[in-house]
Order: structure tokens, then sequence, then C-alpha cells
């Protein structure tokens, strides 16, 4: 088990466990721009030495199997920063009208993201309405309509889902559904609703597994 | 290009292994380098025959190309799993594993087994401790309810392995809770 206590964390290991949090969450956590630049930046200098050692004929092999091991990690470091950011994509496809609609969860989106869910969110709603709701009576065409028992016609993130916490810190009191309370110590692991952990997750004393 | 739809509920034990794969483990190299600077950190020198800490990913990199020998992790020994099996067989509790035990122990058996002692006989005993925390976490299954469940010292693949059912099964519980006092809210109304 890693010991946060012992080193900081390393921008990669940072990206791991917003990676990971974001896989596990039902809703769509903030936008981690800072790490995510900061790595990005990075992998392009680690290119660019790479390139430049690889272009030098006078390299020995002592310097071949050195880039060759670069070169792995640049990959390894892509794939998750490609897979951090596909797991994004694939909620906010998901909420985009939830998005469009909610100041709230507009802040925690990069901006590529937010025009992204607008724009999908728009073309979601033109297609359902040139392809059916036009041809029905006026009163049936509302794509907000709110009426009891029937599922709500905006897809939410359903923050009742159970996630695996990992707490990294002694954790303050958080509130069970079932109204007693729960101190997660550090390291203990719980399986609770996401609702009760959501915002032990935003101030980083947990991580989700 | 989102995320492909068999990943969008857990993580694939691929996954999990290159997560694993970047904690560091010791070698002994047979090749020297100099110090170098990755993205993750700064690994070396590499002055064979010292032995020098980097990521799993580059030992076995390294192993690979038989430019290294690896050395188990201390918990990665006949002794030490004999006695966490015994532990586990006696015990209700989970036994204390490092986290990513599973990941590390199959990266390195597939991999590196010339240099583990008697890599059969720990294969056996991984396989014999599975079985006996897979049982019990079935057993926990037996205590979920909607709102908590405690799993100390339970490990990463085994978390993953769980996932879809416990996950489902809390939610299950959720809706019937919830259900049950919406009903009750209803018929106090109508009392």
């Amino acid at each position: 088990m890693p010991d946060f206590d012992a080193e900081p964390e390393t921008p990669l290991q940072q990206l791991i466990r917003h990676w990971m949090n974001e896989r596990h969450a039902p809703d769509i956590l903030p936008w981690q721009g800072e790490v995510l630049d900061g790595l990005l930046n990075h992998i392009n200098r680690q290119s660019t030495t790479v390139n430049l050692l690889r272009g030098d004929p006078d390299s020995s092999e002592d310097e071949h199997f050195r880039i060759v091991l670069a070169q792995t990690e640049i990959e390894r470091v892509k794939f998750v920063v490609r897979s951090y950011i596909r797991t994004r994509l694939y909620k906010i496809e998901k909420y985009a009208r939830y998005v469009a609609r909610t100041p709230q969860i507009q802040e925690r989106l990069s901006q590529a993201e937010l025009q992204h869910a607008q724009t999908f969110a728009k073309l979601t709603e033109d297609h359902f309405s040139v392809s059916v709701l036009q041809a029905l009576p006026e009163h049936q065409r509302s794509l907000e309509d709110a009426s009891p028992f029937t599922p709500p016609m905006i897809t939410e993130p359903d923050k009742s889902r159970a996630v695996f916490v990992h707490a990294l810190n002694d954790c303050p009191a958080v509130r069970l559904p079932d109204g007693t309370t729960l101190e997660i110590k550090k390291g203990y692991i719980v399986l609770t609703p996401y609702a009760v952990v959501e915002e032990l997750l935003a101030f980083g004393s947990v991580e989700l597994v | 290009m989102a995320l492909p739809v068999a990943l969008r509920d857990t993580v694939s034990p691929p996954e999990l292994e290159l997560i694993a794969s970047e904690q560091l483990i010791e070698i002994v190299p047979l090749i020297a380098m100099e110090r170098t600077a990755f993205i993750s950190g700064a690994y070396g020198p590499l002055r064979p025959p010292a032995k020098s800490k980097v990521p799993i990913w580059m030992a076995m990199n390294l192993k690979l190309k038989r430019k290294c020998h690896i050395v188990a992790p201390e918990w990665l020994n006949v002794e030490f799993l004999q006695e966490r099996l015994t532990q586990e067989t006696t015990r209700t509790e989970f036994s204390q594993l490092p986290f990513r035990f599973s990941e590390i122990a199959k990266l390195l058996l597939d991999i590196a087994s010339d240099d583990i002692q008697n890599p059969d006989k720990i294969r056996y005993l991984l396989k014999d401790i599975r079985e006996a925390r897979q049982a019990k976490s079935r057993d926990g299954l037996q205590k979920i309810d909607h709102s908590e469940l405690s799993l100390p010292n339970l490990c990463s693949m085994e978390i993953n392995e769980i996932r879809p059912f416990f996950v489902k099964a809390m939610g299950v519980l959720t809706h019937l809770t919830r259900e049950s006092t919406a009903d009750n809210a209803a018929r106090f109304e109508n009392f």
C-alpha cells in the first residue's frame, strides 16, 4: 500500500488517482487541468529528447535501451491521460442535457468539455425533435416532462450508486443513508453510496478503488 | 471515442496491472546505466552488481531482455505466504497483504519465475489464499445493507472481482429501502 506520509505523490500518481476516481464515481468530478497540463508538457519534453537522441547516429547501444525505456514510459503515461479524458467524455455525453442546464456541474468541466456537452445536448434535442417529436401533438413534445411514476427525461448521475472507498487519511464522521454515522479511519476500505463520501472525495481524504 | 462499453462499469485487470507496475522493486542489473530522468522520477545509476530500485514495468522490460535479475519482494516467498494462508483459514477476518499483491505476484511469476525461489509452490499458495479469501467475501455479502459495508484488508484485484455484484446488490437494497419509506409516509398520510 503506498504510504502517503512518506513521500508526496508525483504528478503521475496524482493523475492515476484522479483517473481511478473518475472511473468509479457516478458523477463528473472536477477537471484536473493543472495536473494534466504539467504531465502533457513533460511528455512533450521527454518525446523531444527521445527524438533528438534517436536522430543522433553516434548513440551507443547503451543509449539505445535508455531510449526504449523512455518511450515505453511515454506510452504508458499517454494511455492513462487518454483513458482519463475518454472516461469524462463518456459521462459528459451521457449527461449532456443535464450538464447543459446545471450551472454547478459546468464549473467542473474544462472549456472544451463544456462546449462539447452543450453542442451534444443541442444535437440530441434537435434530433429527437426532427425524427419524432414534431409529429406528435403539441402537449407531448416537451423533453422536460416531470410526471410521477416515470423516470425523469433528463439523465442525471445516480449518486446513490455504491463505490469502494479507500481512506487516505482519518476522515471526519459522515452520515449514512440509514441515519447512523460512520467514521472512516485511514487505510479502511468501505463500500458505501457515492453521496456519502462525495465531500470526502472532493477534499482528497479518500480515493475510489 | 468515449470509453469502451466493457470498461464503463469497472476497471479491467490489465489496467490494474498497469497501475501496480508503477510501484518500485529491487533489481540486480546486468548492465550499466547512468541516472536517467523519467516522467515518474529519476532512476539509476545502474552499476552491476549493486542493487537498485526501479518501477516494476522497467524491471520487466529489462528482465525480458535478460538485462537484470529481479529481487522478489519480501512477501513473495513460501514462508510468508504459508503463514498468511494459515491465518486465512483459521481466522474469520482477511489477513494483511499488500494492496496490489495479486497483480504484482502475477507479473513477477509470469516474467521472472527464475528469480523467485520455488515458484510452483508459491503459485499453489496464492491460489489457496485466493480461494480462502473469496469464500470470505461471499460471506460478507450476507452483511450488506443499503448504507455501508466495511471490508478491511480487501485487495485491489478482489475488490474488482466482487464490484459488479456488490454494487448492484447495494443498489437494489437502496431502492427497496427508499420505496418502503415512501410507502410508510404515504400510509401515514392516509391515516
